[in-house]
């Protein structure tokens, strides 16, 4: 009950922080413009000459998938990991730790409210702008979609988070986590279906995607896919296999990291 | 300007050194974003191998783009990062120390921090290079063309971030606009240049220049076209030109914030 109130209390404060100061849903919608917007047109124009077909999906289908990525990636969940670098490295971390409050999760909320504001007015908005120029394809449509896709949602907020607060956490052992951040943020980028939608993967990297922890933080942009109406269950399960795992690994690593944390006073 | 000039590289070097004074950090952040550099490779490849050849752009070309594109990415930002912490300066009032500075403005805010990770953006950049003219087998003149594409895109890639950083003397805590914007120029110029065509290229290429630092260079020494080799040319000096002065006119918007504390 405490830690609910925690919760509320963080993504009420940081919400109304992100209407008071929208520097931050500007950043994000030059983003998305910048990311998305181009990359869809410049994908139009790639399945119009041939001829609206590749590998067996057409344009709305691979253009919903790739913003699913995109819409995901404003909630800006893998900053967990520099703020807890930050927390780390400048020491705020034994403040941090001697309040009555979980830690892992005081984070963990604190990153999903700093992201929410521009997550659900730019989400909300892309999804009208894309309603209204590519349509909605038949897959959405079915009674399947809207509970598979939220449970696939959750899946990844918080599979996203476990990943990246590893690499947060890292920064106990090692000076600069950033090489590590980036090399992993990319794998996500890579398996998740950001700049190639999943459907043009080949075998082995689909493959991969499918039985990897960062491919399968990203299973939103599955969801559309005629396929998720048979798989989506074998998803979901690989999804929850991946958060137990890795759950384990965050709070393991956390025990060992705390006993690590040494206070010089000052 | 001699002394300007003097002045810039000391001040490059003092960077670098203490850089490199936590070295292990140092040596992780340069093969740390070697690597990362590689999934932009990737992905474009496995774009090529689906979709095929669009525009004349074949899987080697991306390499060419990726190469170019990340060394113009790593010598403005190693040796010009401080231009990123402008918004930080601006909005702190650290500015003041540049204003009273007697020597070039513009040239102590880029020289004033150094990004160890840049440099792995130019071993990248290099290495793509060297093999995208190993697989197109590159005769004299074109390597030659590619060490002055080389020259005239970064100076093309400074200058437009140059703009682009300017604004943060206009917004009030303008890290998140400036780097907004900073991307509406940076993305595209990752992208598979086959794909931009009509009136997308020309916009890439006239209004937001970021075909000019990729793609444009690849297409020259691909076809050895002077012609797209005159546009370059000539949009280095427009851009050079353009930042200098926009930059100078943005300083003067310029209020000291005036951070005064007490006591030790």
């Amino acid at each position: 009950m405490k830690e609910l109130r925690l919760a509320k209390k963080i993504l009420k404060t940081l919400i109304k922080d992100r209407i008071q100061y929208p520097g931050r849903l500007f950043a994000d919608t030059f983003g998305i413009i910048a990311r998305c917007g181009i990359l869809l047109v410049l994908y139009a124009y790639v399945f119009k000459i041939n001829n609206g077909v590749i590998n067996g999906t057409t344009f709305d289908i691979a253009a919903w998938s790739m913003f699913f990525y995109f819409s995901f990636s404003t909630l800006g969940l893998r900053g967990i990991s520099r703020s807890m670098m930050q927390d780390i490295n400048s020491g705020h971390i034994e403040v941090l730790l001697s309040k009555p409050i979980t830690y892992l999760l005081y984070r963990s909320w604190w990153q999903i409210g700093m992201g929410l504001y521009s997550f659900i007015v730019i989400s909300i908005f892309s999804t009208l702008v894309l309603a209204a120029i590519v349509g909605m394809p038949q897959t959405m449509t079915v009674g399947l979609f809207l509970p598979t896709f939220f449970l696939a949602f959750i899946g990844a907020i918080l599979l996203s988070l476990c990943i990246y607060a590893i690499v947060g956490l890292l920064a106990f052992w090692i000076e600069d986590v950033a090489p590590v951040f980036w090399i992993i943020d990319k794998a996500v980028m890579i398996l998740g279906g950001s700049y190639l939608p999943v459907a043009l993967f080949p075998d082995l990297m689909y493959k991969i995607t499918l039985y990897s922890p960062f491919g399968a933080s990203l299973f939103i942009t599955h969801t559309v896919y005629e396929s998720w109406a048979t798989v989506w269950h074998k998803l979901i399960g690989i999804q929850v296999f991946w958060v137990l795992v890795l759950g384990v690994v965050v709070y393991m690593m956390f025990r060992q990291a705390v006993k690590r944390v040494s206070v010089n006073g000052g | 300007m001699k002394n300007e000039l003097y002045f810039a590289f000391y001040a490059i070097k003092k960077n670098i050194q203490s850089s490199a004074e936590l070295r292990t950090s140092f040596l992780m952040n340069i093969i740390g974003m070697a690597i990362n550099n590689i999934a932009f490779i990737i992905l474009w490849v496995f774009f090529v191998r689906s979709v095929g050849v669009i525009g004349g752009w074949t899987a080697v070309d991306i390499i060419g783009l990726q190469g170019f594109t990340a060394i113009c990415y790593g010598l403005s930002f190693s040796f010009g990062a401080g231009i990123r912490k402008l918004p930080d300066y601006v909005a702190s009032g650290a500015f003041d120390r540049f204003m009273l500075s007697p020597k070039n403005i513009l040239m102590r805010v880029a020289t004033s921090s150094f990004s160890a990770s840049a440099v792995g953006d130019i071993i990248f950049g290099v290495t793509c290079l060297v093999i995208y003219g190993t697989l197109i087998h590159a005769g004299i003149p074109q390597v030659l063309l590619m060490f002055l594409l080389v020259v005239l895109t970064t100076v093309i890639f400074f200058t437009v971030t140059v703009v682009v950083y300017s604004a943060s003397f206009l917004f009030i805590d303008a890290q998140l606009v400036v780097n907004g914007l900073f991307e509406l120029f940076f993305t595209p110029s990752l992208f598979h240049g086959g794909a931009f065509q009509g009136a997308m290229r020309a916009f890439f290429i006239f209004i937001i220049p970021a075909l000019l630092v990729g793609t444009l260079p690849v297409e020259i020494i691909r076809n050895m076209s002077m012609g797209k080799l005159a546009i370059v040319g000539v949009f280095t000096f427009v851009w050079l030109v353009l930042s200098i002065k926009i930059f100078n006119r943005a300083v003067r918007k310029y209020e000291s914030s005036n951070f005064m504390t007490f006591g030790g």
